[in-house]
């Protein structure tokens, strides 16, 4: 009795003296986001992380930008036209545009930005090898630059849209340095920098001198949280406004609370399994289409994802550009799959070994449900976890697979050729055990067609060709989701996570 | 005294370059930074070199570890590979994070662990003390990031009291320190409960309490300073293994400590941030036996000429 009356007057005095404390550290007029990783440089030439572009993509401004819907748009460029045979791209520049330090943007700002991208200050980082098709780029009066072209580059246009193609500031740079420019980013972007604390957080503010009309907000705050468990705390607790780190398993955790909402969008990730056309039973391309049709993509889609994603039949989102709505996945029908099996001479209890990322916890499951259907088709599946950079440095480049492995893919330019190309041309890092020559010679000639629709065509081509050889168990197109705050309004999630908070306001 | 001091630090630095020779080795076993760093996309076998060669990597394992060895000599860890910060400054941000954090959890345990070891000593068998022993058993059993997690439901989400995560003010301290706390709390219970029970057995307690003294002057004047020694000692090593601990706590609070520190580098197979952070650590944990070691020589000279 004298016990409890205690622990009552003590649990009384904490909350009395702990509850000015807990008041909510939001001011009006700010964003908090958290994103999982500190890219630990603001220089848009020294990172590939998303995270960096969900910050920085507020802070700077490319030739050419993305809206939330993905669609390409100008940018700090107005307009461009294909001179000299497609070997000259030309740009006509924005004009009264301001870096956050005063500094003009100018043909000059571009030409500075890309001499540094492609020079040896670019060579340190990872960003350079998306740009090697550009040769050089000339100014041709203080609005006007060329970009002339080393080889043709259909997806350039898209690559000026994020990441190392960011304008920057020639002379802020060359005043202060690389090192202070990592820590004190300048941009042309609608938000400037304020301060930035390693591993802890980006604070940024409104530029009202912003091109395209000053943001709403005052303020943006970004902090680096890598635990989703920690994020999806920090929104509950109305200290962030939106997570970005959010399980699939943990969804319906954001959803149940009647402050927020799940944001769940198509997102640019797509999950495979690629199958070794060389060795095992899985050399058969009857057989590699009896194990497509033996899984129950829906299913797995339903009960994993709990929802959060669709089935593919390229390995590609219907973002992406080169998407065939017409190209259907071969249907779940097991007793079909069993039947093919049968004729193509696969004995029952037939080993097939699935590789995959083990830190991968939702593929973890994935993995489970697919050697389950496997078993139903009468095969003894067994699953291979692998330390992420083994799996992708060591087991599936030199071609030490099983029958079957993870492939999961997010190309950030939306272009199928990005993962194509990469995936199925002979002699690539992914592509071990194929040597096809005609996919090679579709995959080679798109790369020189500008011509959109022509591209586009050989593109679907080369899904449907890919798929009528079955060279993967294409599973499906997982979501982006975001758990958004409901205080927040005009939010237009982006698919990518690299946000714009032009237009976003707060109640 | 002077030669058992010279022998002892020796030892520490032999340990110290033991250390970071493991670790510099194993983690350049657990994959290719240019790899990581490249993005994996769209990225060809020249890229990695020009990468590598950036990085310092193509050099034979010895000649980067003598280079991070000349380094340290001048204080200097190098710059981390994800977006090149200078590794001392990272450290010098994160280490007094988690040295504040450990001592605040210290500070919990001793606070809690002395007065319930002294009690459940007193109440020996008796009802108190096997609750007492329970409790700390039940300590002793969870998981810290389990009770993290249940910290941060109850007290962040249900009654909004307190942040979930970061380092922004003294309630930011509570729920981390708490969970580290409880956790030491635990196991020093038991110690301080046996410690007690050896001393209350001790002939002089019997003697003062033969003289008539008060119960409360022998328990804390006579009993409790003697029991004492032990905690110290024992806290002073728990200070070391706090700090390793305190990886798994700082990741689930977001706390910006040396445990977050060392936990990204080893996602991003940063090997300068992971080099610096572990030196550090086994600097301080090597520090700190030294200490107690010299203390102890300083105390009894029976342990000098061991």
């Amino acid at each position: 009795m004298k016990l409890s009356t205690t622990l009552k007057a003590l649990g009384l005095a904490a909350a009395v003296a702990l509850a000015p404390l807990a008041a909510p550290a939001q001011a009006a007029g700010t964003v908090t986001v958290a994103i999982a990783l500190d890219p630990g440089s603001w220089d848009p030439i020294d990172t590939f992380v998303v995270d960096w572009s969900s910050a920085a993509n507020n802070i700077f401004d490319g030739l050419t930008a993305r809206g939330a819907d993905m669609k390409l748009k100008p940018g700090l460029a107005t307009s461009w036209e294909f001179l000299d045979n497609n070997s000259r791209i030309r740009f006509k520049l924005r004009e009264n545009v301001k870096f956050h330090n005063g500094e003009p943007f100018n043909a000059e700002a571009v030409k500075f930005t890309f001499d540094r991208l492609l020079g040896p200050e670019g060579k340190k980082g990872p960003q350079q090898s998306n740009y090697n098709s550009i040769d050089r780029v000339e100014v041709v009066d203080a609005s006007t630059v060329d970009f002339v072209m080393k080889q043709p580059d259909p997806v350039l246009l898209t690559k000026l849209a994020g990441y190392g193609a960011m304008i920057v500031p020639p002379k802020y740079i060359q005043e202060k340095g690389d090192d202070y420019f990592n820590t004190h980013p300048v941009g042309t972007g609608p938000f400037k920098f304020v301060s930035y604390e390693p591993k802890v957080s980006l604070t940024l503010e409104a530029f009202p001198e912003h091109w395209g009309g000053a943001p709403k907000l005052d303020k943006l705050v970004f902090r680096m949280i890598a635990e989703a468990n920690t994020q999806i705390a920090e929104l509950q607790a109305g200290r962030i406004d939106i997570a970005t780190l959010i399980p699939f398993g943990l969804a319906p955790t954001v959803e149940k609370d009647p402050k927020l909402s799940l944001i769940s969008i198509t997102g640019p990730t797509v999950v495979a399994l690629r199958l070794n056309t060389q060795n095992g039973i899985t050399k058969d391309v009857n057989v590699r289409k009896a194990l497509i049709m033996g899984i129950d993509r829906d299913a797995i889609i339903k009960a994993v994802l709990l929802g959060h994603g669709k089935p593919i039949a390229s390995f590609q989102a219907d973002l992406s550009f080169g998407y065939d709505p017409n190209l259907k996945p071969l249907p779940f029908d097991l007793a079909k799959a069993k039947q093919m099996l049968q004729q193509a001479g696969v004995q029952p209890g037939a080993p097939i070994k699935i590789d995959f990322r083990g830190n991968d916890a939702t593929f973890r499951e994935v993995a489970q449900a697919a050697a389950g259907f496997l078993q139903a088709l009468g095969l003894k599946p067994s699953l291979q976890p692998y330390e992420t950079p083994v799996l992708l440095n060591d087991i599936i480049p030199n071609g030490k697979t099983g029958e079957a492995w993870h492939n999961a893919w997010g190309g950030w330019t939306f272009d199928y050729d990005n993962t194509a190309y990469l995936m199925y041309h002979s002699g690539e890092k992914w592509n071990p055990y194929d040597k096809d020559p005609k996919l090679d010679a579709m995959l080679e000639k798109q790369r020189s067609i500008y011509d959109v629709k022509e591209r586009e065509k050989i593109l679907q081509e080369i899904a449907r060709y890919v798929a009528d050889n079955a060279l993967e168990i294409p599973l499906y197109n997982q979501n982006t989701i975001y758990g958004v705050n409901k205080r927040l309004k005009n939010f237009e999630p982006p698919a990518d996570r690299r946000f714009r908070f032009t237009d976003v306001t707060v109640e | 005294m002077a030669g058992f001091i010279l022998k002892r630090l020796l030892q520490a630095i032999f340990v110290i370059l033991a250390v970071t020779l493991i670790v510099s080795f194993a983690i350049r076993l657990s994959g290719d930074p240019a790899v990581m760093l490249a993005g994996g996309s769209n990225i060809t076998e020249k890229d990695l070199q020009n990468i590598r060669q950036a990085l310092g990597l193509e050099r034979p394992f010895y000649v980067q570890y003598l280079s991070f060895l000349k380094g340290l000599l001048v204080g200097d860890f190098g710059r981390s590979f994800m977006g090149g910060t200078p590794v001392s400054l990272l450290i010098s941000k994160a280490l007094p994070a988690t040295l504040l954090l450990a001592f605040v959890s210290l500070l919990i345990s001793i606070a809690l662990s002395v007065p319930l070891g002294v009690y459940a000593a007193v109440k020996r068998g008796r009802w108190p003390d096997q609750l007492i022993r329970i409790l700390s058993l039940i300590g002793l059993s969870f998981p810290n990031f389990w009770l993290a997690i249940m910290m941060v439901l109850f007290f962040s989400i249900s009654l909004g009291l307190l942040p979930p995560s970061g380092m922004e003010g003294p309630e930011s301290f509570v729920m981390p320190a708490l969970t580290m706390g409880i956790i030491l709390t635990a196991t020093n219970v038991r110690l301080v409960r046996t410690s007690m029970l050896e001393t209350l057995s001790q002939q002089y307690i019997m003697v003062a309490r033969s003289k008539g003294l008060k119960d409360r002057v022998v328990l804390y004047k006579h009993a409790l300073r003697n029991s004492a020694i032990p905690l110290v000692t024992y806290v002073g090593l728990q200070f070391g293994s706090l700090i390793g601990g305190i990886v798994i706590v700082e990741r689930v609070f977001n706390w910006p400590g040396m445990g977050t520190l060392a936990f990204d580098a080893i996602s991003a197979r940063d090997y300068p941030v992971l080099q610096g952070a572990i030196t550090v650590l086994a600097l301080f944990i090597v520090l700190i036996n030294l200490l107690v070691d010299i203390a102890y020589g300083l105390i009894d000279p029976r342990i000098r000429t061991e």
